[in-house]
Formats: structure tokens, C-alpha cells, sequence
């Protein structure tokens, strides 16, 4: 691909090796202290371990030497520490996840590298609008499915592969994001402007306002069906912000959140479960022995945390039902503390700062909404899950990035990984590196 | 497009902000009172689940021992000495929380109050350290063995200290009770085992020896004595007449007899030596109400003897102000009776208190604590705790008791070679029984172990028996006890 001999290698890889290789020790570090906490002996696979942890980020960065070269070189070292911590933790609660989370995290990093080889510009998606709509749907609609759907913990979120659970909606977020930002490039012009007239006011045209109605419906069925609170609340935000930074049009903030407080409402009333769960969030003391359980064990763990934590391996997080996944933020603030919690929160931060930044640089409006909307989708993410597990908000069981439990949550939030990466190298590479392509030279 | 991009970057960072300030309220601002919150067994079970340290007794017999379990709980908590110990130590139970030295040295035994060692290594810091301690107790395993045995099947209590230190050397009283099953993780069978010993009406949870008030009867009278010297010395010259009952006032007729009609009188030493009831209750109207009052509190009558053990029982003896119209309840008061009521922790300070100069030190089961290195971290200075009499009333009182002993009611527990102080007590109980009292120091030059024996619901025939049933208890005790360990 390089042809020219004057390539050099931008010095932004060997900021990321270096960063790289501060996550894996932090990371090794954290485990063995984990250990010893635990057990009060070394960790008897630590060889295996740093071998596992090097060789995969090794791959890692080298397909990024390989495949995006001028891409940012803060992202991939970021996610790998949230990564390593993570599995630390989850191995430190439940030696068969920690093996399962290995295996995952394996094919994420995979998913990542088979994304930057498959989308070798950004741009290129933009043309596959519809059938990443349809892919993202169908992927929503398919717990819905007979036979392979399945009900884990009262939510439909799930379908069955073999012998394998998939979460599908946590990919056909990234697939909705892509069409949402192609969709919106092209349109932000009828979308933004008022183009039917009644009476005094400028309204927008109904038929292209229906996306957003649809958006909307789409959420609150899968909410209704897949009771999937979480999901829901995260594509109607991720939807109506961007449909807000496409247009400029502040209307369609104030539209957005009318329609939330009238989903809401809706859910409230209809739905028996929704109002328990709000129950919950607003007293989870009367409600200890049920459903308020886990939230108060979380508030505890918090609480037993305080400002420097118990340890690694030394508190007892594994109190907290689903703890590995959920609630896996409440494990890590009761053991590295208040220090550590926040250590995880301004990774998170670094990471979709950095997405927001990659997606001011971009030249071409497609670019740019999709990275924003995937920085966003991390945000939103970390927020509705770490405020549901510190009480700020209700609960609605979803991941944390990169750091909870999860095959499909790793995979989905690799590919994520990918595509940011892909955009920002798309922006930052110098023009004849990418000779053979003719629109290249729109970009400066 | 970019303004709203950056927008929406500072509302990413208000979401953020509000987790980070949420998690400041929740681990710094929230975290004590969710740590107390009465839903969280975390501190509970992390005081449950946390090493503690060996009690031990003087003579290094392990009292008390955590073992590792693989429940939940992670430790059990064995008592070796079965019921020997068992009111001393009290329990750790997960049902019913602490008692006894468990609960007054938790922090010593679990280490909470340990200072902060800096780390020797790195595994220090990484791996939580054994800060269990080892709590050494004064009680001697041989002196509580003793007292067990001499009691036998007979109910009572038996106290020894050391009465220049305050330290305990035997705390027993029967019955006693097993802390092994409150101690079992086994919620159900420490609930039953608990009703069970709760119904006992014997009461084996509630210590005889320092939970319980009995009438001190006549070993009251060293205190009436004492009085006799600080407050009114003119009375010790003052003959007493010879009499087998005492013609109380304010009772139209009633009086006040000696036990089997027995008839005595005379000097303060010859009453004392007798035990003569017909004599005290004379002297104490004399004395008059204010001024024995104010003798038994200053022996520790009315407050609560500063033992390290939880809920120690007061002795009682009535306002002096109660007196005015009540002449033969001073007059009964005065031999142990009526009112007065005395826990046998309290009659061997009262002991204590003649064989140290005037003095009682407080009194204590602590010996030392020490870390699971060995090294000794805490010992226990001995310090006064009030002072009851002068030294000169102690040195006459100290001749008082010891011709009990040679030749009064306490001949029983005499000892060839050492000279031994003691008195008395047969104390009425109004249904044809008594409680029977021994309270006495040796050697009476150099005291060494002050001991009170209380014997209860005893069969009696007369003032002597009192002696004859509880000092050789007391003597075995002694002659145990200056023998050394």
C-alpha cells in the first residue's frame, strides 16, 4: 500500500506503543495485586497472562501501523487499559467469565482490525445507507424472533447462536449510527429548514420529520418488547442529538425531549415494570429484600470503597448480584476507590473527548456526525449505566464499554473502536499516501 | 455542524461531572452512615469474618481460639475450657453479638486499634495482615479450676484478686455456661441453646460472681466495723451488752435475735470475732444511719466497680437519709441484711480494700495484649480506684479478722504457717436457708490474694456456719494462690 520510499512512520504510533505499554502494566500490575489480595499468593497463570495481554495489543497495534497509520494515536491504548482493568476485575470475581471475557476480548480485537481492513474509508459507507438501516433493525427486531430469541432476566435482548448468546442491538447501534449519519449529511438542509407554512408559523415538511417519529416509535417498541430501558433511552438520545448537531435547529432538542417526557409518561402508566423500577431507584431501602437488593448492595460497596478502596481482591463486591456486568463499576469503585472510579470515568471521558475532536477535524458532514454520534454513544453509554448503579438515574441494565462482561458488547464496541480510528486516520492522513483515490483530493 | 459538536462535548462533560460529583457523595459525603445503614451486614460480617486473637489465662491456657471454617463466616470461634471460662470471656455470636472480654477487648483482639504498621514488604501492603492480638487475661486457669472444684455442684460464686494490683485471679460462679454453642454458625442451634440457658431459672448467663447482689449478711460487719474506727472511734471502747436478741425501737416489742438464740456481747473485737449480731446492730444505731451509709460507699457500696467486663453489677446499701424513721432497718442493715445487698465481686474488694492500706485498686482481668509476632503492644497499669478506709483503720481491722480466723467463726480457714485475715457471713434469706460468705486476705502482713466465697441456699444451724461451709473453700483458694502458679 505504502509505495513511497520516503514513508515514515508518524510519530503518533510510537506514542500509542508507549501508551500501550503503560496500560499493560497498569494492567499486569492491577492483576497481580488482585491476586495477592485474594489469595495472598502471585497469580499462578501471570506468564500466560502478560503473554495473552502483549500478544493481543501487540496485533493491535501493529494492524494499526499496517492499516491506519495517522489515526489517533490516544484511542486504542485507552480502551486497553478499560479493557485490561475490567477483565482484572471480572477475573478477580468468576474464574469462568474471566476465561469467556478472554476469548471475547480476542475476537473484538479481531472485529477491530477486520473493520479497519474491510471500511478503508470512512466515506464508503456512506453509500450502504439502507442496508445498514435495515441491518440495524433487523438486528433490533431479532430477539423478537421465534426460536432464537431468548429471555435472560426478563429482558428480550438475546438470540441464541449454537450455543452462544448474542446480543444483537449492541451492533445494531453502530449499524443505525452509520445510517442515522448518512441520512442526516444528506438531509440537514430540509431537515433544518421550515418548508410548510400554516398560518404564522414556518413548520418542517411532515414527511421529513417522520424519521424522528419513527426513531421514536422504534425505541419505545423495542423498550415495550424487549424491555430494554437502557437501549432505548440511548438510540432516541443518540438520534435526536444528532439530528440536533446535523440541523443547528435547537427546536428539535426541545421536540426530543417532549417526546422523552411523553414516552416516559407512557411507560409509566402502561407498563407495570417501569414503575417499579423508578420505585426502586427512588427507595431501594424498603424495597432491600426484592428489588431493591442489588442497587443497595451497590450503594453499600460504594460506601465501603470510600476514598481509597479496600483493594484489589480484598473487598467483597461479589455481594452485588450481576456484579461481573452491570454493576461491574461498583467493583471497581469499592476496591481502587473513589481514585480508581474516577480513573475509570476519565478514561471514558479521554475517549469520547477524543471521538468529539476527530469529529470537528473531519471535513465531509458524514464523517463528522458518525463520529460524533459513536463518541456519543459511549458517553450516553458510560452515563445511563454508572448512573443507574450510583442511583442518579433508574437502572436500566446495559453495559460498561470495554469494562463490563460481554461477547457482544466487546465485539460491537471494538468494531466502534474501528470505525473512529478509521475516520480519524482518514482525516490526519497527508493526501498522497492515499494515491489511487480521486476524492481524495477534496479533503485539506 | 462543529459548534453544536462542541456543545454536545460540554454537555458529555456535565453528564460526567455529575457521575463524578455522585460518586463523591456516595464514597466520602454517604459513606459512613451507608456503612451504619442497618441494612448493611458488610461491617457486621466484616467484624465476624475478621481473624481474632487467642484469649489467654495467666498460666497460658488458650481460653479462647478463632479456627478457619470454609462457611461464609470464614472463622469459628472455639472456647477449649468449655464452661471454666465461659462468663469471663463471654462469646462471639453472629446471632447475638459479643459479651464478656470478647466484647470489652474486641478491638484488641481483632487488632482495630492496632497503630499503623509501616510495611515491611511489599506483600505488606498488598495482602491484608494478621493485626489479630493476643489478649492475655490475670485469671489463672489453675485458681478457676480450683474455685470449680471446691464450689462443685453447689451454687455460688468465688472471686480472687490480688489486692495491690486489682488484678482478678479466679471469677467463678456455678453455673456457668458453654460460650461453644453460641459461638457455631448454626443460627438455629444457637437460638435454642441461647432460650434454653435464658430459661434456666438458675440464670448460668447472668454471672453470680459479678452480675448478681446477694445479702452480704455478716461479712457486711467489716464495714460497720471500719466505720467504728473512722467515724467513731469511741464506740470501739464502748462495751456492748450480752444479749441473745435486741429489743428494736420503733417496732413495739420486735427484736433483733442472734442466730439460734445464741447469746454474746462485749468489746468490738469480741463481736466481731463472733460475728455478734445483737452487738453490730447496737453499734450501727449508734453510728447512725448517714454515717454507715457513707463507710459503704466509701467500700464501693453504690458504684459500679470499674472492671473491664461488660455490665458489672452495684452493690447496694440504703441512703443514710433512709434511716431517720427506720431505726431497725439500720439496725438490720448493719449486720447485711434488710436492705444491703452485695455482689461477691464486690465483698473481695471490700477484702481487697483492708489488705491494701485503705486502698482498692481497680480491678481488672487484662493482663497484657500482644501481636501476632509476640511482642507485647499493651499492659495493664494498675492504678487505685477509690480508697475506702485510713491505713491505720486497715491495720486494725486487719487484727479484727485475723483472730476470726484464729479463733472466731472463721477457724476453718486457717493455714499453718500463714497467718490469714478474714470474716464470715451466714446471711438469712427468710426461707430457712442461707447464703454462706467468706471473705478473707493472706498472709495478713503482706496480703497477697484477697478471696470472697459465697455459697448460696445453704442449710443453717447456726451463726458459725457460714464459716464453716464457705472458708474452706476461701482457704483452698489461698493456699492455691500463694503457692504460685
Amino acid at each position: 500500500m505504502i509505495a513511497d520510499p520516503t514513508y515514515r512512520l508518524p510519530a503518533r504510533r510510537r506514542t500509542e506503543l508507549g501508551l500501550i505499554v503503560l496500560a499493560i502494566l497498569l494492567t499486569a500490575g492491577l492483576y497481580i495485586l488482585a491476586s495477592l489480595g485474594k489469595a495472598g499468593s502471585l497469580p499462578a497463570n501471570i506468564g500466560p497472562f502478560l503473554a495473552i495481554v502483549c500478544g493481543l495489543l501487540l496485533v493491535a497495534h501493529l494492524g494499526m501501523r499496517k492499516l491506519a497509520p495517522y489515526a489517533d494515536p490516544i484511542l486504542l491504548p485507552s480502551v486497553a487499559l478499560l479493557n485490561g482493568v475490567g477483565y482484572v476485575f471480572i477475573a478477580r470475581l468468576d474464574r469462568h467469565l474471566a476465561g469467556l471475557q478472554a476469548f471475547w476480548t480476542a475476537m473484538g480485537i479481531g472485529a477491530f482490525l477486520a473493520t479497519l481492513l474491510v471500511v478503508r474509508r470512512a466515506r464508503d459507507l456512506e453509500r450502504y445507507r439502507y442496508i445498514f438501516a435495515l441491518l440495524g433493525i433487523g438486528l433490533l427486531l431479532m430477539p423478537l424472533l421465534p426460536v432464537v430469541g431468548q429471555n435472560i432476566n426478563g429482558a428480550r435482548l438475546w438470540i441464541r447462536l449454537g450455543s452462544v448468546n448474542f446480543q444483537p442491538g449492541e451492533l445494531a447501534k453502530i449499524a443505525l449510527a452509520i445510517f442515522f449519519a448518512s441520512y442526516m449529511a444528506e438531509r440537514s438542509e430540509l431537515l433544518a429548514q421550515g418548508t410548510l407554512k400554516i398560518g404564522r408559523f414556518l413548520l418542517i415538511d411532515p414527511k421529513y420529520i417522520a424519521p424522528v417519529v419513527m426513531a421514536w416509535a422504534l425505541s419505545l417498541a423495542i423498550f415495550t418488547f424487549e424491555n430494554d430501558l437502557g437501549s432505548s433511552f440511548l438510540f432516541f438520545a443518540l438520534f435526536i442529538s444528532m439530528l440536533w448537531i446535523s440541523t443547528g435547529r435547537n427546536g428539535y432538542l426541545f421536540l426530543g425531549g417532549g417526546l422523552f417526557v411523553a414516552g416516559a409518561a407512557m411507560a409509566l402508566k402502561v407498563i407495570g415494570h417501569t414503575k417499579a423500577r423508578v420505585d426502586v431507584w427512588l427507595n431501594p431501602w424498603t424495597k432491600f429484600n426484592t428489588t431493591g437488593y442489588q442497587i443497595a448492595q451497590a450503594q453499600f460497596a460504594l460506601a465501603a470503597g470510600s476514598v481509597f478502596g479496600d483493594g484489589p481482591g480484598q473487598g467483597s463486591p461479589q455481594r452485588i448480584p450481576e456484579v461481573a456486568t452491570d454493576f461491574i463499576f461498583a467493583a471497581i469503585a469499592e476496591e481502587l476507590g473513589l481514585f480508581g472510579a474516577a480513573a475509570v470515568l476519565t478514561a471514558f471521558l479521554l475517549i469520547v473527548g477524543t471521538g468529539l475532536r476527530i469529529a470537528v477535524r473531519c471535513d465531509r458532514p458524514f464523517e463528522k456526525l458518525l463520529a460524533t454520534g459513536l463518541s456519543l454513544i459511549i458517553g450516553v453509554q458510560v452515563f445511563v449505566i454508572i448512573g443507574g448503579v450510583t442511583r442518579i438515574i433508574p437502572l436500566t441494565g446495559i453495559t460498561l464499554p470495554w469494562v463490563s462482561y460481554g461477547g457482544s458488547s466487546l465485539i460491537a464496541n471494538y468494531i466502534l473502536l474501528g470505525l473512529l480510528l478509521r475516520i480519524s486516520n482518514d482525516t490526519s492522513a497527508p493526501e498522497m499516501v492515499t494515491v489511487g483515490s480521486a476524492d481524495a483530493t477534496v479533503a485539506t | 455542524m462543529n459548534r453544536q459538536i462542541r456543545i454536545a462535548g460540554i454537555g458529555v462533560i456535565v453528564l460526567f461531572l455529575l457521575l463524578f460529583f455522585q460518586i463523591n457523595y456516595l464514597q466520602v459525603v454517604r459513606a459512613s452512615s451507608l456503612d451504619h445503614n442497618h441494612l448493611n451486614s458488610r461491617l457486621a460480617l466484616a467484624k465476624f469474618t475478621t481473624k481474632r486473637g487467642d484469649i489467654i489465662s495467666a498460666d497460658g491456657v488458650i481460653l479462647a481460639h478463632s479456627v478457619p471454617t470454609s462457611d461464609s463466616l470464614k472463622w469459628l470461634r472455639t472456647y477449649p475450657t468449655n464452661d471454666l471460662f465461659g462468663q469471663v470471656t463471654g462469646y462471639v455470636s453472629f446471632t447475638y453479638g459479643l459479651e464478656g472480654a470478647e466484647r470489652t477487648f474486641d478491638a484488641d483482639l481483632t487488632g482495630a486499634n492496632s497503630p499503623l504498621q509501616l510495611p515491611h514488604s511489599l506483600r505488606d501492603l498488598t495482602v491484608k495482615q494478621d493485626k489479630s492480638q493476643t489478649v492475655t487475661l490475670t485469671l489463672s486457669n489453675k485458681l478457676q479450676q480450683l474455685a470449680k472444684t471446691q464450689l462443685g455442684s453447689r451454687k455460688g460464686a468465688v472471686v480472687a484478686l490480688d489486692p495491690s494490683t486489682g488484678a482478678i485471679l479466679a471469677l467463678w460462679s456455678n453455673p456457668s455456661f458453654d460460650p461453644n454453642p453460641l459461638a457455631v454458625h448454626d443460627q438455629n442451634a444457637v437460638r435454642s441453646y441461647w432460650q434454653a440457658e435464658n430459661a434456666n431459672p438458675d440464670q448460668p448467663l447472668l454471672a453470680a460472681s459479678f452480675r448478681r447482689r446477694f445479702f452480704p449478711g455478716s461479712t457486711f460487719k467489716t464495714i460497720t466495723a471500719s466505720a467504728v474506727f473512722d467515724k467513731q472511734p469511741s464506740l470501739a471502747l464502748k462495751p456492748y451488752p450480752t444479749l441473745s436478741a435486741l429489743p428494736l425501737p420503733q417496732t413495739g416489742g420486735q427484736s433483733l435475735r442472734n442466730f439460734g438464740g445464741e447469746v454474746c456481747g462485749g468489746l468490738l473485737p469480741d463481736l466481731f470475732r463472733v460475728s455478734c449480731n445483737t452487738g453490730f446492730a447496737q453499734i450501727g444505731i449508734d453510728l447512725g444511719g448517714p454515717a454507715l451509709a457513707d463507710e459503704a460507699t466509701s467500700f464501693g457500696f453504690d458504684q459500679t466497680p470499674p472492671l473491664d467486663l461488660p455490665e458489672v453489677a452495684q452493690s447496694f446499701f440504703p441512703p443514710g437519709s433512709s434511716f431517720v424513721h427506720d431505726i431497725p432497718g439500720l439496725a438490720k442493715s448493719a449486720i447485711g441484711q434488710q436492705n444491703v445487698q452485695a455482689v461477691p465481686l464486690s465483698m473481695a474488694l471490700v477484702a481487697s480494700a483492708i489488705a491494701n492500706g485503705g486502698v482498692i485498686m481497680k480491678p481488672h482481668i487484662l493482663d497484657r495484649v500482644s501481636n501476632s509476632q509476640g511482642q507485647v503492644v499493651r499492659t495493664y497499669q494498675p492504678a487505685p480506684w477509690i480508697t475506702a478506709t485510713s491505713a491505720a483503720t486497715a491495720t486494725q481491722m486487719t487484727q479484727l479478722m485475723v483472730s476470726v480466723v484464729q479463733s472466731g467463726t472463721g477457724t476453718s480457714a486457717q493455714i499453718p504457717g500463714i497467718q490469714v485475715a478474714g470474716k464470715t457471713g451466714t446471711a438469712q434469706t427468710g426461707n430457712n436457708s442461707i447464703h454462706a460468705w467468706f471473705v478473707c486476705f493472706a498472709p495478713a502482713t503482706q496480703p497477697k490474694v484477697a478471696v470472697a466465697v459465697l455459697v448460696e441456699n445453704q442449710p443453717a444451724t447456726n451463726e458459725a456456719t457460714g464459716g464453716a461451709i464457705a472458708a474452706p473453700i476461701a482457704k483452698a483458694i489461698l493456699q492455691s494462690a500463694l503457692q504460685g502458679p
